[in-house]
């Protein structure tokens, strides 16, 4: 029993950089964008999240409200690239899958150039720790589960109702699935698909960010060169797995991360199994679900990746 | 559009490529110096594998003053590497190393392209041309020491090693530690779990959480990946969860109120060998070992923690090291390729 509690109290803080980063990439897909360039956002918002609290404590300890100013930058930083990105796809039209290497490449290397001009080298800061909700982290087996993490586990799930509701309850998501579906029908009804576009990737760019602030922050506690190590194309790829839905996508981002806390617990069983086996076993599993996923259940978005010019006729 | 396009291009693989540059550290000027250029895959101050190397040099270029001119480039992946290597050559140097043994192939090829000039890679025992030294960690020396000091720490009997990948000098340390726990408290059990990766300091921190979840009250590990285990510990500051490290860096940061030892690599023994070797004509063929033997490895106990450090725990290390500083191969950890644990 214990066993099976230290797996998902530790898969569920595992899961949130995917969760929220998914989410993120989820608006963006919605709103017939394909968003490569996730990575590099995130690692622009895991450099620029812990730079405040560094600079500012130099490893010594810091008011947490540092530590929530970096995600505060984390999230601006990530929506500007949103912005930016938005110009390169949306305005100039560019290919979706190149522009968006373009920006892994651009986030990826500004932070470590960045991080090397400010820093130097790998640095660790006090972070934003634990903090238990009273009373309800004490009931047993589900306070240790569910009311016993950091602030930012809370506030990742709660994006989860939250993703949906403003995606399929309000005017505004109704025009992104719009413009991911039919922009141009979207445009014959006077919805500008250009600026709903370049909402959708802020709002992306910007969990972006926050999802590599937690990394640095939260998970990590430093940055270094490399600390996203792939997990933004993972949040790609867990939107595809979600189907571009909140709920889905919640439970693809948990169902890796349980299988990748699973795995490492194995490996400590001490059972007479090649470790690269079960390292693998949490992208084995995604990989299994989607080729067992109804075709019909994996359409995505009808416009996603089609850029969007109401002077052509499509 | 399209020029727009692959300007943002071209400036986004700049700004990738800002640190595959390398740097001049030192210039002598002198015709008898012996040149060395360093290749690491990440950077000269990444507090684990590729600033031991660099210290390595710059330690050795302080114990012979005016022999050693020295480059490095960081940030070069084995595909990138070649071009570091062609310019080295070029540039005339003497010894060129490419530090890890990812770079086998390449240097095994551009050896034979430039036979006047001495290679060196590791860490790895194979020995792949005459103008090509290897080096090769003997860490199941240092995974011994701390091995001891776990096993007499630990009141769990439950202990933690966050291992990169099973192979290499990992794997000698990793069973060397093993060795040492079992031969001061074989009741305790050595959990053993892999990131699989070499700087994934995320999933570092996560095996360690895994680990201190399930009861491991003294973590190990090795390669810069430790790092994020050890900040993993540090996140329980109140309890008696302790690290042993590999690397004596991380006796000076912030968590290393949570680390009672640490051993690091002293690659100026390794260049200084090679160097001795090149100056005699050898370029190459000789696999050079690290060791406490050859003062290849330096021990230390932290400071901060040596409370922790009891009379017996002080005397077996002390034991070990001077049996280990006495000779170059050592009975007691010599069974090390024959440790098995979990994986």
């Amino acid at each position: 029993m214990t066993f099976v509690i230290n797996i998902l109290s530790l898969g569920i803080p595992f899961s949130v950089a995917l969760l929220i980063a998914s989410l993120g990439e989820m608006f963006n897909q919605r709103a017939g964008i394909f968003n490569l360039g996730c990575e590099g956002m995130m690692a622009m918002g895991a450099f620029l999240g812990m730079l405040v609290p560094y600079l500012v404590g130099q490893g010594s300890y810091v008011p947490g409200y540092y530590n929530y100013l970096g995600l505060l930058l984390a999230l601006a930083v990530g929506a500007l690239l949103g912005l930016v990105f938005g110009v390169v796809v949306v305005t100039f039209r560019a290919p979706q899958g190149i522009a968006g290497i373009g920006m892994q490449m651009f986030g990826v290397g500004t932070a470590g150039t960045l991080f090397r001009h400010f820093i130097g080298g790998t640095q660790s800061v006090p972070g934003i720790n634990v903090a238990p909700i009273p009373l309800l982290s004490d009931i047993p087996v589900l306070g240790v589960l569910f009311f016993n993490h950091n602030p930012l586990v809370y506030v990742a799930f709660l994006m989860v109702p939250s993703a949906w509701y403003l995606l399929f309850k309000t005017p505004w998501g109704l025009k992104v699935r719009a413009v991911g579906t039919h922009p141009r029908a979207a445009d014959s009804i006077g919805i500008d698909v250009n600026k709903v576009r370049f909402q959708a990737l802020m709002v992306g760019g910007a969990l972006a960010g926050l999802a590599g602030a937690y990394l640095s922050l939260c998970q990590a506690k430093m940055f270094s060169d490399g600390i996203i190590a792939g997990r933004g194309f993972i949040a790609v790829a867990l939107v595809y797995f979600g189907h571009w839905h909140p709920v889905k996508i919640m439970g693809g981002a948990l169902l890796f991360t349980l299988a990748q806390a699973l795995q490492l617990a194995i490996q400590g069983l001490g059972i007479d199994f090649p470790y690269e086996f079960l390292v693998m076993l949490p992208y084995v599993m995604v990989i299994i679900v989607l080729a067992f996923s109804r075709k019909s259940q994996i359409t995505g978005p009808a416009a996603l990746g089609k850029p969007f010019n109401r002077e052509i006729r499509a | 559009m399209k020029k727009f396009f692959i300007t943002v291009l071209l400036i986004s693989l700049a700004m990738s490529m800002t640190f595959a540059q390398g740097s001049q550290e030192t210039e002598t000027g002198d015709d008898d110096v012996v040149k060395i250029a360093l290749i690491i895959e990440n950077t000269i101050d990444d507090k684990g594998w590729c600033q031991a190397m660099h210290d390595g040099i710059l330690l050795a270029q302080e114990q012979n003053p005016g022999e050693i001119e020295y480059s490095y480039s960081e940030k070069m992946k084995p595909v990138d590497a070649g071009s570091a290597v062609l310019q080295y050559a070029a540039e005339g140097y003497d010894v060129i190393i490419a530090h890890g043994a990812q770079y086998k192939n390449l240097i095994t090829e551009m050896s034979e392209q430039y036979p006047e000039i001495s290679f060196a890679f590791g860490t790895s025992s194979d020995i792949v041309a005459d103008n090509v030294f290897s080096y090769m960690p003997q860490s199941e020396e240092t995974g011994y020491l701390n091995g001891l000091i776990a096993g007499l720490i630990t009141k769990n009997n439950n202990i933690g090693l966050v291992g990169p990948v099973d192979g290499g000098d990992a794997a000698r340390y990793n069973r060397g530690f093993v060795l040492g726990v079992e031969k001061v408290n074989p009741d305790a059990e050595v959990h053993v779990a892999h990131t699989g990766s070499f700087s994934d300091f995320v999933k570092a921190a996560e095996v360690a959480q895994t680990q201190i979840k399930s009861g491991a009250d003294v973590l190990t590990g090795s390669s810069q990946q430790a790092l994020g285990a050890l900040r993993a510990v540090a996140d329980y500051p109140d309890e008696d969860i302790w690290w042993v490290g590999q690397d004596l860096a991380q006796l000076g940061i912030p968590e290393g109120y949570k680390v009672l030892s640490a051993s690091s690599y002293n690659y100026a023994a390794v260049i200084n060998t090679i160097v001795d070797y090149v100056n005699e004509g050898v370029l190459g063929g000789k696999n050079v070992p690290m060791n406490f033997n050859n003062d290849g490895f330096i021990f230390e106990f932290n400071e901060t923690t040596k409370d922790m450090i009891t009379s017996e725990i002080a005397s077996e290390v002390e034991e070990a090291l001077e049996n280990f500083k006495g000779q170059a191969s050592h009975p007691t950890v010599a069974s090390w390729s024959s440790v098995e644990y979990n994986n």
